[in-house]
């Protein structure tokens, strides 16, 4: 009899961004199933369109990617594109989400994605993914990565231009029959259990702000076309030409701030984006061509999240962007050159001209797009007064209950946190269906693994030409030609893209019609798509280990460009190696290792709470240590925000929460003393008041906060009128009216001992506290003076309103250079001189008040805590994640989860959503009975092995122990290798001296063939 | 450190020395002793582990070397130490090498009490072995140590003449020859508690006023001292690939020097393995690429790798030198490279056994010029 079950086991996303692909996965992981509701023909969204991302410069696309292949090829997740959300009918649990799934006209069953259709269509229109830059067929593939990788028929045209002319010459040539261009619309009624919102948010269109001259002028772009430019697979190739006369600009320039923090058109927020971006691709730009020179007009340059200003700083420093502080008045053309001529005032308020070859707008996100109102008005959501969705600030991934949001459909933001809140709200949704998980999921079945251990190589080869990534450089042909000739080489076969779906499909039939063995992937690099073509091996019937991959991009074509020749020996002789080594892989068996169902989480502060309660809420058994008396962290030294949360009352439900939850075990004045074990089998020692406890759990997150700055300058700790902000937040907290007095004046210096050469990093928060501060004190008398001194201020996102609110309540905004720091003269009363650049003159201010915005440093705990459970540290002294864009919350130590300010300095909301998603991906782990073990773990050869040890001492897991045999009778003293806790590193292997420890994967006898390849050759 | 004399009676060096031997033996204290003593053909002497007093004839003093005293005693030690005391005799050098072996697990010193010797210097086994002298090689030793003369350097093994240090340290005892007329008095001394107690029941006296043991301790060690930088600036010469390869010109791969090599502990050595096994196309292939292949290929690859594995352990007690088929003079070659990689490392191999070996230390400021800043 199957357990009955209330809930419906399945989630429906709403949108295929980043967020979305992020939530499905997340959710299709924990073992629901998973409906994808796309409105365009593809997934990706406008991650897909971008080039690089910031801070890392990765390539975007390189690294979603595989999300969209892994989304594509997932059991539990369902893909539904073209398809428009009409209606949402029932209650939590139990929804149906009515839509419609407009006709493809192609049959992806059938679509190859060879491209012929395309070839013959006589109809040109606008290519939309390039914003029009340049003109694609009425069949067309969206991308060349898109999923489902299948062709489009676009009947509609684009309103100026007309779409599919029903000529039917694709359906004649169409090899695989698989255009039909009598498809109809479908009614869709998906049942599920919670609905997740991830519908992004559109970029601004600057046309309806004509002094830019955007559309009237050809050589102004917005900052999304400028992506394509930028973009290998873009109009231009990659090639910076600007579109007037397809000449190479030098002088280009970045306008920051249009459509955005813009009451003109009623966009009184910050974009929160925009100024990374602009930063990202000027840089790029400068490395396409190095005589470029950019320009940044810019109002702030808001650097606030983790290694943002150090990014600006390298911008400015080594790639010589200028930065130029002004108020943009007009963009025009010169008719003769198509040049554009920028008339900005300055910060000293002098009016200046400029002339640009290109000029770059950097538009935000819009929240007023049609289908946004759209879906807003079916699904009857409250909207904010920048017509974005409403949610709690304590509560900030739900709408309604079992309806939940996700990226930039709740407020403009970066990548990260989109992703965050994905899988927050694949908490959300994960809690509120736990009684029917796994009840509507299939298990992925591979076929049985053929043995080919024995068998005598037979390596498939398939060569990527990556568009013209490596195909641009690397005559990939005369390659396939020289790799035929190696030895064991039995199939050949080159790729416009080896990722791609179809080429999978490729990659499984020759396998098993050329009876291959070994497969090399001649591509990019394994980091982000080995896992990928791992899988395909495992659909043929192969160990996924039987695979290796040559990179011939980043180490060959993309660092070669100017000298192709060289570029394709170099190809040769790098795959040359590989195929020496693939002839000698074998087989890998994973070590399968159990996993307790139950959490710790370290840190009782708001995200150490939020995290507990998310992974108690789903059903899993969590332990919550925190190292003071009482649960709330930094939420003590907090009293109120300016969104109207009532701290006290914040931590007083949440501590009553948390404490009652009959699945969460909190310990308090207790700390972790010991920590032994791996994912999914932690065994860990707790020091209580009282007692030493041990228990076994599987998974950890690690939230221990942070604290504020103490600082050393201006006076502070000698004189009683200078105060740090969470100290006059304090005070604010009990002040009535008529404890401020008329006049009374407050100065508030930001970035105090913060962004410079000590602490390299904006802290986020300070800001915003400053600007609630003033505004409390504001609020408490308006004739009180407040002034307060920035360098740039961080009010991003819609929280911009508040400092627009503040201005206009009188507080004064002074910004002040780096250079030119505030000075503080405290003879009698204190009085703070600051440099004015209007004025062009040293402002003297009289003060009753001091108040240094210090923001905070990392927990002195982090070291510690880092060591214990092996996870690193960035340069400032906070966690540092796997990935920054990718994968905000997780180590890359499997098991290992952060959350709140230990990761960066963040809101409370934000430390909320980011605790919620470290319990999704904690929760992807503790759902499964077992996991597999890293499969490059190292072993021992006991006849070679002397016991010496030093493998123990460099080995940073504790992974290998030294062990007394007896075989045979005879006692053998040998190291020994727990599987579970190597990561792989490979650090014992090299500093054996004896080769007696070898790595799967990397052992001797395949990596010495490749030295003896490159070497002989 | 407690210091006695044990009285040599009929100018009988060895005879006195034996019988201090057979006394610590018969005390109970310590059921074996390992000691270096003739085989029958009296061609040699070798580590012999002893259990009967009546069995020891042992010769502390023979200037030879023919094997690794320290991996003997790593061979005694590794799989189970010993439940009771056993007393092991070891030259200077031998003792550094002995607490290598033991920071590197191969050896133990538990219930190991080591009895250090002075070194005067050994002799190459064949040397030794045909001695051309009338007398034998250890009186003559004797008599070079008693009359201060340097008749024996011209015998010495390359390796003894630079002698990092012939005075032991890290002993619990020490027979010490110089500072003392060894064929009247040989100076014993304890520097451990087990020491201590060991001799303290033993037919010793004790030792007179003054400070003639110290003096000649310093003299030696400074004589050495001079020897060894002298040698070091003549070696200078040997630097960059062209003149190593053209040193190791002799070498046939025959690995000899591992074998030989107390530091050497890996089971088999890499070179020894399948690794480099190869297809016969590719060693074809390397030589169509230059017209030529030398074979074998890797005794070059073999001597710097060894020397990468090795050197920063090195001893220099020169076993590699002596196990060399064709008279490779290598410590022309180890010596400073163990002087200077040591430096590098700020390691002093075989000096304290809780110094760790360089390739378990992490430090980050360690090599800064090297890589990025």
């Amino acid at each position: 009899m199957s357990k009955k079950s209330e809930t419906i086991g399945a989630v429906a996303v709403i949108g295929g961004g980043i967020a979305g692909v992020q939530a499905a996965l997340d959710l299709a992981d924990m073992g629901y199933k998973v409906y994808v509701l796309e409105k365009s023909p593809s997934i990706g969204g406008v991650m897909a369109q971008l080039d690089k991302t910031f801070p890392t410069n990765d390539c975007s696309m390189c690294i979603l990617s595989p999300k969209l292949v892994d989304c594509a090829r997932h059991q539990n997740i369902e893909i539904l594109t073209n398809t428009m959300v009409e209606g949402l009918e029932g209650n939590p649990g139990n929804f149906t989400v009515k839509a419609l799934k407009k006709p493809r006209y192609i049959d992806l069953e059938k679509c190859t994605s060879c491209g012929s259709c395309e070839a013959v269509c006589p109809v040109s229109l606008p290519n939309a993914f390039e914003y029009g830059l340049v003109k694609r067929k009425a069949i067309y593939k969206p991308f060349p990565q898109a999923i489902p990788n299948a062709y489009v028929i676009d009947k509609e045209g684009d309103g100026k231009h007309r779409g599919c002319v029903d000529c039917m010459r694709c359906v004649k040539e169409c090899k695989s029959g698989a255009i039909n261009h009598e498809q109809k619309a479908e009614q869709l009624s998906i049942h599920v259990g919670a609905v997740i919102i991830a519908a992004g948010s559109p970029p601004f269109d600057p046309v309806i702000k004509p002094e830019f001259g955007y559309k009237k002028y050809k050589n102004v772009l917005t900052s999304v076309e400028f992506e394509r430019v930028l973009s290998a697979s873009g109009p231009t190739q990659g090639k910076i030409l600007r579109p007037s006369d397809q000449k190479h600009p030098t002088k280009v320039a970045w306008v920051h701030c249009v459509g955005s923090r813009d009451a003109s058109v009623n966009h009184e927020y910050c974009s929160a984006m925009c100024c990374m971006y602009t930063a990202k691709e000027a840089i790029i730009a400068k490395e396409h061509a190095s005589d470029i020179e950019p320009t940044v007009f810019y109002i702030d340059v808001r650097s606030y999240g983790k290694d943002f200003d150090k990014y600006i700083n390298r911008a400015k420093k080594e790639h010589h962007l200028r930065y130029v502080r002004s108020r943009i008045s007009e963009i025009t053309e010169d008719p003769k050159t198509k040049d554009l001529i920028i008339k900005y005032e300055d910060d000293k308020g002098d009016f200046k001209e400029e002339t640009y070859n290109l000029v770059v707008l950097s538009v935000g996100l819009c929240g007023a797009g049609e289908r946004r109102n759209e879906l807003m008005d079916i699904l009857g959501f409250d909207a904010n007064e920048f017509k974005y969705v409403r949610t709690s600030p304590d509560d900030p991934v739900v709408i309604k209950p079992g309806v939940f949001v996700a990226g930039s459909f709740l407020e403009p933001q970066a990548i990260p946190e989109s992703v965050m809140q994905a899988s927050a709200a694949a908490a959300n949704a994960a809690a509120l269906l736990k009684d029917s998980r796994g009840t509507l999921v299939k298990e992925k079945k591979y076929p049985v693994e053929k043995n080919v251990s024995a068998e005598k190589p037979r390596i498939g080869v398939f060569l990527c030409h990556c568009g013209i990534n490596i195909g641009g450089y690397v005559d990939v042909p005369a390659v396939a030609e020289y790799v035929r000739s190696l030895p064991d080489v039995a199939f050949v076969e080159t790729n416009v893209y080896t990722c791609s779906e179809d080429t999978q499909k490729k990659i499984v039939d020759a396998i098993k019609k050329y009876d291959l063995n070994r497969i090399l992937v001649a591509a990019c690099t394994p980091r982000t798509h080995e896992p990928l073509f791992q899988k395909s091996l495992r659909d043929a019937g192969l160990n996924p280990y039987l695979l290796e991959m040559t990179n011939i991009r980043e180490q060959c074509s993309w660092v070669h460009m100017d000298e192709p020749r060289k570029a394709t020996e170099k190809a040769k002789q790098l795959i040359a190696m590989t195929v020496a080594k693939t002839r000698f892989l074998q087989p890998i068996q994973e070590a399968e290792i159990p996993v307790l169902q139950k959490a710790l989480v370290i840190g009782g502060g708001i995200a150490g709470m939020t995290a507990a309660l998310s992974l108690a809420d789903q059903g899993y058994e969590t332990v919550l240590v925190e190292k003071e008396s009482k649960l709330g962290g930094y939420l003590h030294k907090m009293y109120y925000t300016v969104d109207g949360l009532d701290i006290p009352r914040l931590i007083k439900q949440m501590t009553e929460k948390v404490s009652k939850h009959p699945l969460i075990k909190v310990h308090t004045s207790s700390q972790v003393k010991s920590l032994k074990g791996y994912v999914g089998s932690y065994e860990s020692e707790i020091q209580t008041p009282t007692e030493a406890i041990s228990f076994s759990h599987g998974v950890i997150v690690v939230a221990i906060g942070a604290d504020e700055y103490k600082p050393h300058t201006y006076q502070y700790s000698k004189d009683s009128r200078v105060l740090t902000q969470s100290e006059l937040e304090k005070d604010l907290s009990v002040l009535k009216k008529e404890d401020i007095r008329d006049g009374e004046t407050f100065v508030m210096i930001q970035c105090v001992e913060s962004r410079d050469e000590k602490r390299p990093y904006c802290s986020r928060i300070c800001c915003m506290q400053a600007v609630k501060n003033a505004l409390k004190i504001k609020e408490l008398n308006p004739r009180a003076e407040v002034f307060l001194l920035y360098r740039d201020l961080m009010t991003y996102g819609f929280k911009e309103k508040f400092y627009k609110d503040a201005r206009e309540k009188g507080v004064m905004f002074l910004q002040y250079d780096p250079e030119k720091k505030p000075e503080l003269e405290s003879k009698n009363g204190l009085v703070v001189k600051v440099y004015e650049p209007m004025l062009g003159e040293l402002l003297k201010i009289p003060t009753d008040h001091l108040i240094l915005s210090t923001g905070l440093q990392p927990n002195p705990d982090n070291p510690v805590i880092g060591k214990l459970l092996k996870v690193p540290l960035n340069e400032d002294g906070f966690f540092l994640e796997a990935h920054v864009k990718l994968r905000p919350v997780d180590f890359s130590t499997r098991g290992v989860f952060v959350a709140g300010n230990c990761h960066v300095p963040k809101f409370i909301s934000e430390s909320m959503y980011q605790a919620q998603a470290a319990a999704a991906r904690a929760a992807t782990i503790l759902c499964k009975p077992t996991l597999k073990a890293e499969p490059n773990v190292v072993f021992v050869d006991d006849d070679l092995c002397s016991g010496c040890s030093i493998c123990i001492s460099v080995c940073p897991y504790n992974a290998i122990e030294r062990v007394e045999e007896e075989i045979n009778g005879k006692k053998v003293i040998h190291a020994k290798v727990n599987e579970g806790l190597c990561q792989g590193c490979g650090t014992c292997v090299s500093a054996c001296p004896s080769s007696a420890i070898q790595q799967q994967g990397f052992k001797d006898k395949q990596l010495l063939p490749m030295i003896d390849e490159i070497t002989s050759s | 450190m407690t210091q006695k004399v044990l009285k040599v009676k009929d100018n009988d060096v060895l005879g006195s020395t034996n019988e201090f031997l057979r006394h610590l033996l018969s005390s109970g204290k310590i059921q074996a002793l390992l000691v270096p003593q003739s085989i029958p053909s009296k061609k040699v002497v070798y580590p012999v582990l002893i259990a009967d007093p009546k069995k020891l004839h042992a010769d502390i003093i023979a200037p030879v070397l023919p094997v690794a005293t320290a991996t003997v005693v790593s061979k005694i030690t590794k799989v189970q130490p010993p439940s009771k005391p056993i007393g092991v005799v070891l030259r200077s050098c031998q003792i550094r090498a002995l607490i290598e072996l033991v920071k590197l697990n191969q050896a133990s010193l538990t219930n190991i009490v080591l009895i250090g010797v002075d070194c005067p210097g050994t002799f190459p086994i064949n040397t030794y072995a045909g001695f051309p002298e009338k007398k034998t090689p250890t009186h003559f030793i004797i008599d070079a140590i008693t009359k201060k003369t340097n008749d024996a350097e011209q015998y010495l093994r390359s390796a003894c003449k630079v002698c990092k240090d012939p005075i032991p340290t890290n002993a619990d005892i020490i027979l010490g020859f110089y500072g003392t007329d060894i064929e009247k008095e040989i100076i014993v001394e304890a520097h451990s508690e087990i020491g201590k107690d060991l001799l303290k029941d033993l037919p010793l006296e004790d030792e007179k006023e003054g400070n003639a043991r110290e003096k000649a301790v310093k003299e030696i060690r400074e004589e050495k001292d001079k020897k060894r930088a002298m040698f070091l600036k003549e070696k200078e010469g040997i630097k960059g690939i062209e003149k190593v390869a053209e040193f190791f010109d002799k070498c046939v791969n025959c690995h000899n020097c591992r074998q030989a090599c107390p530091i050497c502990y890996c089971k088999e050595c890499l070179f020894d393995s399948s690794v480099f096994d190869a297809e016969a196309y590719k060693f074809i292939r390397r030589a169509e690429n230059k017209g030529l292949f030398k074979m074998p290929s890797d005794a070059l690859l073999f001597q710097l790798g060894r020397m990468n594995h090795m050197i920063l352990s090195c001893v220099e007690c020169g076993l590699c030198e002596q196990a060399c088929p064709n008279t490779i003079p290598l410590m022309e070659v180890f010596i400073p490279a163990a002087e200077n990689a040591q430096k590098e490392f700020e390691y002093h191999p075989g000096k304290d056994k809780t110094e760790k070996v360089p390739m378990i230390v992490y430090r980050e400021d360690e090599f800064l010029e090297v890589g990025e800043k």
